[in-house]
């Protein structure tokens, strides 16, 4: 909660995108209310919008129309510089595809999201294998993304994600690269992470295993949100 | 769809990658064929040249006899001449000093080309619109108006009147005793008509191939025929009752060949008229157009009215020797005519003395008894048997007093005549002593005393008062001023005589007998006192046949003789000069090879950027490849499919080349006129473009580039469809070359010490400064090692740092943090980074060694044994000097006073003689054959000194004395001038005069380093005379501080550059008569060395475009790279990186790579190149050199700009969302 505002806030939020055939929306009326604490997981078919919706709460792509405030503040307003700042300090992502930097170490790699900001010191580093202990990568810390199994690629790229003590934890199809057993346990530390370190998790999956493991869930169709499942608090609109 | 459609296809769609590889085939055939048209243009340039500077002349004959003017128009007037020949014009061709006299003082300019032209010999120059020089007219060429600061515009001061100053020609030879051995020349005042301009032909008329300009004036062949004495002349011989008529002379005599098409091919030219066969002809014709003139020959009747049976003729020379070749010729023609002959050495005999009476250390106690003076000792032809002297009429018997002689004469046996026998009061058996001057090599005339016994007296006359053999004055050639006389008084003596002890009766004798010898010896006697090289008598003498009247007789001779006669053995042979200079323009220095060994690194770095293109292409195709391969094409066919696509690219990129190598060598041509004019000394250059040579261009381009893209593709063959269609085809790769490159650290260890040890003994003294090869010691051999093994080891230790993960990237904030991590970018793929840093520091370190490798001499001071041998002055004169410039005695000859001669104390003046000869240094691009030869005289052997290379000897000047037993004569040479223009090496040999008439080998003995000796062969003084009688004098001399040879140290005292200027401008106003031009030594090396830095320039230039286009290569790489990281590029964007975070890391990235490539080479090169940064004479463009990195910096930072660019354009979200 921000002074008695929800952290997250959506309001009729929409994205179109302009082709040869003319206007195409893909998401309509969007209307979210998240706190830190909320998991929620947007699950929907293929090409319904999950990843769109997640990227424009992520400020990667811009809504068409609509409101969005995060923290209070409406992101909407700012400028690239200013949507990269906050990305920086409030987001963390979390990729289908680790994206991890080859040529780092996995320390190193976990640190890299702090060198637009504050810069990597020794507190970013005391976090960063604060981090890879708790997601159990201990003995891993000098070696490098290609030396790792696909599991453990991505609880780098989750630790990543934490390390500048983002207040939203955006997830994009997190398992879909790794298999059931796998996605199980990065499943279960991207919910438990997400507790301890009090963030707002938006996951978008299409796997049902995960989606059911999370309090909060919701279905995309037809352009639009659908909260029926929601269990929690996400708010529906007052009309 | 089928794989035509499919190549198509993917052409289009790739297109940009295939226009990349495009360009990159344009650029490497524009350089190759471009270079390949540079030597094509100089080539023909220069044949060009030697077409224009010619004209219509294509045989010459010019040495230094003169001949008759109408021989030229004998010569056209032969039945064969118009079968082959246009025409045939005399000239004069002559070296001079021209001044001008201005406000300031005189202006002067030496070593002028003077020529003597008529209508006829102007007309075959190409001379504009300009008309012959007549009267009192001279025109100047264009580089000589320059020099001496003439100006044509009528109201300045400096029009008008030049003076003109030739040596007059003499016939007899300045080291004979009647030789002339004082100043001789002459000053003309002339009118300058006109200036020639350098684009004229006729501006550069030169005998000899030579680009550069040469100094020439133009006379009026019959103004300077007068001044010079070489008009027609009749001179009345009192004595003799006749007019002697003496023809005008000229020294040269022009042909034009028929049908002579410059434009045709050498092989056309060399079979036609202008070529070999049609100057044989010419000097066939010549041979039968010769009269005795035209040889310094005359016949000369000997008839006395006393003894009309003893009529004989005479071969004589104008020389007074004659020569021996027309000896043998007059002997041969004799034997065929059954004519006896005699041959005689007459000599002069200063002083002719009893000892009895005289004793010679009171040579000048007034007695009036027992000597006689000035009187000839003729050398005679010895008969076998009594009376061993002629015997046979006209030349004997001779009527002795009292007994004949009853054995032969020996070596110190003579007969003197009954007045000399008078004078001396002696009697046979006696002893008389002869004193005679002996001619020394720098002019002097010591008197030498030999002492002869009587073998007999002869009579003058005999019983009835007549003369008898013995008064014949035909033993004594003609010599003008001399025999013709009346009087001792009358005399025109080349040396001082003591006429205060001539006696009354000497007085009567040459009143009554004239040069009639007084005494006889053999004539081996004669020539072992006064043999010379210019000839081993004075005078043949032919006996008239008995059926013919002595007329009809030498009617009958006279052609026989000159049959006889070679007179390409005399110094009369046409040469022909144009096929010559089209044959040295053909052999020129190979500035295709040149520019394509400058281009080499533009060549290999837009191969390098070929093969990158080409294999950024295939990556990001990479997928598609795995696609194909996984339908079921085979590794085969699918390299035949985009080896198909890309030999569609590189022909399109060939044939686009061939247009841009027209340009490229339209570029260096312009260079070559202006930035490197250094390198050439010639305007006249223009792009000559040869279909063949851009076909070569294209072919080799071509092929380099399909080379290029089978390796591009042979290196994909490593990859299974899985890992192309994973799109992880460079991280694979990469962790295939690095799984081979397991070395251990024990190997840069290892490495990294010796390095160390081989540094500290080369700085320490350990390593010896003797030579190791090729002039290079074993010092800077040492140091290149070091240098080449620290940019390894660099390299090595770059590549180990890049692997190494105790670095830790991601640290700090702000730009430098961000720095960091694009540092560790460049170890994403060490391979490859690695392979830019090293093409960029072996690129850097070759342009950096080369530009250090420059040298301005003009720092250095004389050193014994380097390039200027101790020597701080060279100068060189038009005409020969006698006087030994290093003594007092020859000083006070060339007029400098005692006082003056005092201030050259400490000076050591080496004179060299001369024979000129093609310029053969690397100011001259034609190919040379013979070069100027100079004669070192023993004591510059015995000096030594210089810097030599490959040689092994002591003292490698003594090797010139050696004669091997084949007749070889060894010459040192210049090694610059013996590999490149001669293109000989140690033990090569050179004939002379030419390769199908040798009369003389060299033998290349030895090479001297860096040396002031560029351009011309050295031969000890001894060859040289035996090779060249003809040259007179001393033309080159060496002027430095003494060297003392006992301590080995030059006098400091004559180094400093006020006294050398001082000394410099002495010498040249003190002899200016004699045309002496002065150079300081240094500035003559830096002469020829412009031309070698002016090629390092080039080379530097050129290097350093290649090192541009390397960086366009590293360019490429950072956009590779950014394209593989796009989705971690993205990543970075998504976790709150801004773009200029992203252009910051890209570009530290690139900034890393190129400075450590610059630095690393530009380290190990100055390294390497330390033994010679720390000589005095280098001359390190660190000015430009700097620039030049810092450019290529700069423009690889912008190059890098694309990827930049890359790396920002890229959608995150579509970059994070993509499969592809």
């Amino acid at each position: 909660m921000h002074d008695g505002q929800f952290d997250l806030v959506t309001g009729q939020l929409g994205k179109e995108f302009q082709t040869t055939a003319g206007c195409l929306p893909i998401l309509t009326n969007v209307n979210l209310q998240l706190n830190r604490g909320d998991s929620l997981v947007i699950t929907g078919p293929s090409g319904s919008g999950k990843s769109t919706l997640l990227y424009l709460l992520g400020l990667l792509d811009e809504p068409t129309t609509g409101e969005l405030q995060m923290l209070g503040q409406d992101v909407r307003q700012l400028n690239t510089a200013q949507s990269a700042q906050f990305r920086n300090e409030h987001i963390g992502f979390i990729f289908q595809d680790h994206h991890l930097l080859p040529q780092c170490s996995v320390l190193e790699n976990v640190q890299i999201p702090t060198l637009p900001g504050r810069g990597a010191n020794s507190a970013t580093e005391k976090r960063a294998r604060m981090l890879l202990e708790r997601v159990g990568l201990t003995e891993r810390l000098d070696h490098r993304p290609g030396q790792l199994s696909g599991g453990e690629r991505q609880r780098v790229a989750v630790c990543r994600a934490l390390i500048n003590e983002p207040e939203f934890l955006l997830a994009d199809e997190p398992t879909g690269n790794l298999d059931p057993h796998t996605a199980e346990s990065i499943g279960t530390l991207l919910l438990e992470l997400s507790q301890e370190q009090n963030t707002l998790l938006v996951c978008v999956t299409h796997s049902l295993e995960l989606a059911n493991r999370f309090p909060q869930a919701a279905n995309l169709r037809d352009r639009c949100l659908d909260l029926s499942n929601t269990t929690a608090s996400p708010q529906q609109p007052a009309s | 769809m089928t794989t035509v459609r499919l190549l198509t296809r993917s052409l289009l769609y790739y297109w940009r990658t295939n226009l990349a590889v495009l360009l990159g085939v344009v650029a490497a055939t524009a350089v190759i064929g471009g270079a390949l048209i540079v030597g094509d243009s100089v080539r023909d340039s220069l044949r060009e040249m030697s077409l224009e500077r010619l004209g219509k002349i294509d045989h010459v004959l010019h040495g230094p006899r003169f001949f008759r003017e109408a021989m030229a128009n004998d010569l056209a007037a032969h039945s064969g001449f118009s079968e082959r020949f246009e025409s045939a014009a005399p000239g004069l061709i002559m070296r001079g000093t021209i001044e001008l006299q201005t406000k300031e003082g005189v202006n002067r300019v030496n070593q002028v080309n003077v020529y003597g032209v008529d209508q006829r010999l102007w007309e075959m120059t190409r001379h504009g619109e300009f008309a012959p020089p007549t009267g009192d007219e001279i025109l100047l060429s264009q580089r000589v108006a320059e020099q001496l600061q003439y100006s044509m515009q009528a109201n300045d001061a400096r029009a008008g009147q030049v003076l003109l100053r030739l040596e007059l020609p003499t016939s007899i030879p300045s080291e004979s005793l009647f030789g002339e051995r004082d100043d001789l020349s002459q000053l003309i005042e002339l009118n300058v008509r006109d200036v020639l301009p350098s684009e004229l032909g006729v501006a550069r008329l030169e005998l000899n191939p030579n680009q550069q300009l040469p100094l020439n004036v133009f006379v009026s062949l019959s103004t300077l025929q007068d001044k010079l004495g070489l008009a027609e002349q009749r001179i009345r011989i009192p004595a003799e009752r006749r007019v002697e008529i003496i023809p005008a002379k000229v020294n040269a005599l022009f042909v034009s060949a028929n049908n002579v098409d410059g434009a045709a091919p050498l092989q056309q030219i060399a079979d036609g008229n202008a070529g070999p066969d049609g100057v044989n002809t010419l000097n066939d014709l010549l041979d039968a157009s010769l009269y005795l003139d035209d040889l310094d020959l005359n016949i000369r009747k000997v008839e006395s009215k006393e003894r009309p049976a003893s009529a004989y003729f005479a071969i004589e020379s104008e020389r007074m020797l004659l020569e021996n070749e027309a000896a043998t010729a007059a002997r041969t023609t004799a034997k065929k005519m059954s004519l006896s002959q005699s041959s005689v050495l007459v000599y002069l005999g200063n002083a002719f003395r009893n000892p009895r009476i005289v004793q010679p250390a009171k040579k000048n106690n007034g007695t009036e008894r027992g000597y006689s003076m000035y009187s000839v000792v003729a050398g005679l032809e010895l008969k076998p048997e009594p009376p061993y002297l002629p015997s046979e009429t006209p030349f004997g018997p001779f009527l002795f007093a009292g007994d004949g002689l009853n054995k032969s004469l020996g070596e110190r046996d003579i007969v003197i005549n009954d007045w000399l026998a008078e004078d001396l009061e002696v009697e046979a058996g006696e002893t008389i002593e002869i004193d005679y001057h002996i001619v020394g090599s720098h002019g002097e005339l010591p008197e030498k005393t030999v002492a002869f016994r009587i073998a007999g007296i002869v009579q003058l006359e005999d019983e009835s008062g007549r003369p008898t053999v013995a008064a014949d004055r035909g033993f004594t050639p003609h010599v003008r001023g001399i025999t013709d006389v009346k009087t001792y008084d009358d005399w025109d003596e080349p040396f001082d005589m003591k006429t205060d002890r001539i006696t009354a009766r000497d007085d009567t004798y040459w009143e009554e007998y004239k040069a009639t010898p007084k005494a006889f010896i053999s004539l081996e006697a004669a020539r072992k006192l006064w043999n010379s090289r210019y000839g081993g008598q004075t005078s043949v003498r032919l006996m008239k046949r008995e059926d013919k009247s002595l007329d009809e007789t030498i009617a009958e001779f006279t052609p026989a003789f000159l049959a006889n006669l070679d007179a390409e053995k005399t110094g009369l042979v046409f040469q022909p000069v144009k096929f010559t200079g089209l044959l040295a323009a053909s052999g020129t220095t190979d500035f295709s090879g040149l520019f394509i060994g400058f281009s080499f690194f533009l060549i290999l770095s837009a191969t390098i950027l070929i093969v990158l293109l080409f294999r950024l292409g295939i990556e990001r195709r990479s997928r598609q490849i795995g696609l194909l391969q996984a339908i079921g094409l085979t590794p085969k066919q699918l390299r035949r499919l985009f080896l198909g696509e890309g030999m569609i690219v590189v022909v399109a990129g060939g044939l686009l080349g061939m247009y841009a190598a027209v340009g490229y060598a339209s570029v260096m041509i312009y260079g070559l006129k202006t930035w490197w004019i250094g390198a050439i000394g010639t305007q006249f250059l223009d792009v000559s473009i040869r279909p063949v040579s851009l076909f070569i261009g294209f072919t080799i381009s071509v092929i380099v580039a399909l080379a290029a893209i089978w390796w591009a593709l042979r290196q994909l063959r490593n990859l299974s469809s899985r890992e192309l269609l994973s799109g992880q085809v460079e991280t694979t790769l990469a962790e295939i070359a690095q799984r081979r490159n397991t070395r251990s650290r024990s190997l840069l260890l290892m490495g990294s010490i010796f390095t160390l040890l081989l540094l500290a003994a080369a700085l320490f003294g350990f390593v010896p400064s003797s030579e190791a090869f090729a002039g290079l010691s074993w010092q800077v051999v040492v140091f290149f090692v070091v240098g080449i093994l620290l940019l390894a080891l660099i390299l090595k230790r770059l590549s180990q740092w890049l692997q190494a993960d105790r670095v830790n990237a991601v640290q700090g904030y702000g730009l430098f943090a961000l720095g960091r991590l694009g540092m560790r970018n460049a170890a994403r793929n060490r391979q490859r980074s690695l392979f830019t840093v090293g093409l960029i520091a072996s690129a850097t370190f070759v342009i950096v060694a080369v530009a250090a490798g420059q040298r301005n001499p003009t720092q250095e001071q004389p050193v014994y044994d380097s390039g200027n041998g101790g020597f701080t002055l060279v100068a060189e004169t038009d005409k020969g000097i006698l006087f030994n410039l290093s003594t007092t005695e020859g000083r006070s000859k060339l007029g400098i006073t005692p006082e003056e001669s005092t201030s050259l104390e400490g000076i050591e003046v080496i004179a060299f003689r001369r024979k000129p000869g093609e310029e053969a240094s690397c100011l001259n691009i034609y190919q040379t054959r013979v070069p100027t030869i100079l004669g070192v005289p023993d004591v510059m052997i015995q000096r030594g000194g210089f810097k030599f290379a490959d040689t092994p000897d002591e003292n490698p000047w003594s090797i010139l004395k050696e004669k091997n037993e084949d007749g070889l004569i060894p010459v040192l040479g210049d090694m610059n001038t013996l590999m490149y223009s001669l293109k000989k090496e140690i033990g090569s040999t050179i004939t002379l005069p030419d390769k199908e008439d040798p009369e003389h080998t060299l033998q290349i003995a030895g090479m001297l380093d860096g040396s002031v000796f560029q351009g011309v062969l050295l031969m000890s003084e001894t060859h040289f005379r035996e090779l060249f009688p003809d040259r007179d004098g001393y033309e080159y001399f060496l002027i430095g501080p003494r060297f003392d040879q006992s301590t080995g140290q030059l006098n400091s005292a004559a180094t400093s550059s006020e006294e050398v200027r001082r000394l410099s401008q002495f010498l040249e106003t003190r002899l200016s008569d004699f045309g002496f031009d002065v150079e300081r030594v240094v500035d003559r090396i830096a002469g020829f060395l412009a031309v070698q830095n002016t090629y390092l320039q080039t080379f530097q230039t050129l290097g350093g475009l290649g090192l541009f286009l390397g960086t366009l290569g590293l360019a490429t790489v950072m956009l590779r790279n950014v394209l593989e990281r796009r989705s971690e590029l993205a990543l970075l964007q998504a976790v709150g990186f801004r773009k200029n975070h992203l252009r910051w890391i890209v570009l530290w990235e690139n900034a890393f790579l190129l400075l450590c490539g610059l630095f690393i080479g530009a380290v190990s090169a100055l390294l390497a190149m330390l033994p010679h940064l720390r000589s005095t004479g280098a001359n390190v463009p660190w000015k430009s050199g700097g620039m030049l990195l810092f450019g290529v910096f700069v423009a690889g930072m912008f190059a890098a700009w694309f990827a930049v660019a890359e790396a920002v354009r890229m959608p995150i979200l579509a970059t994070l969302r993509s499969d592809d």
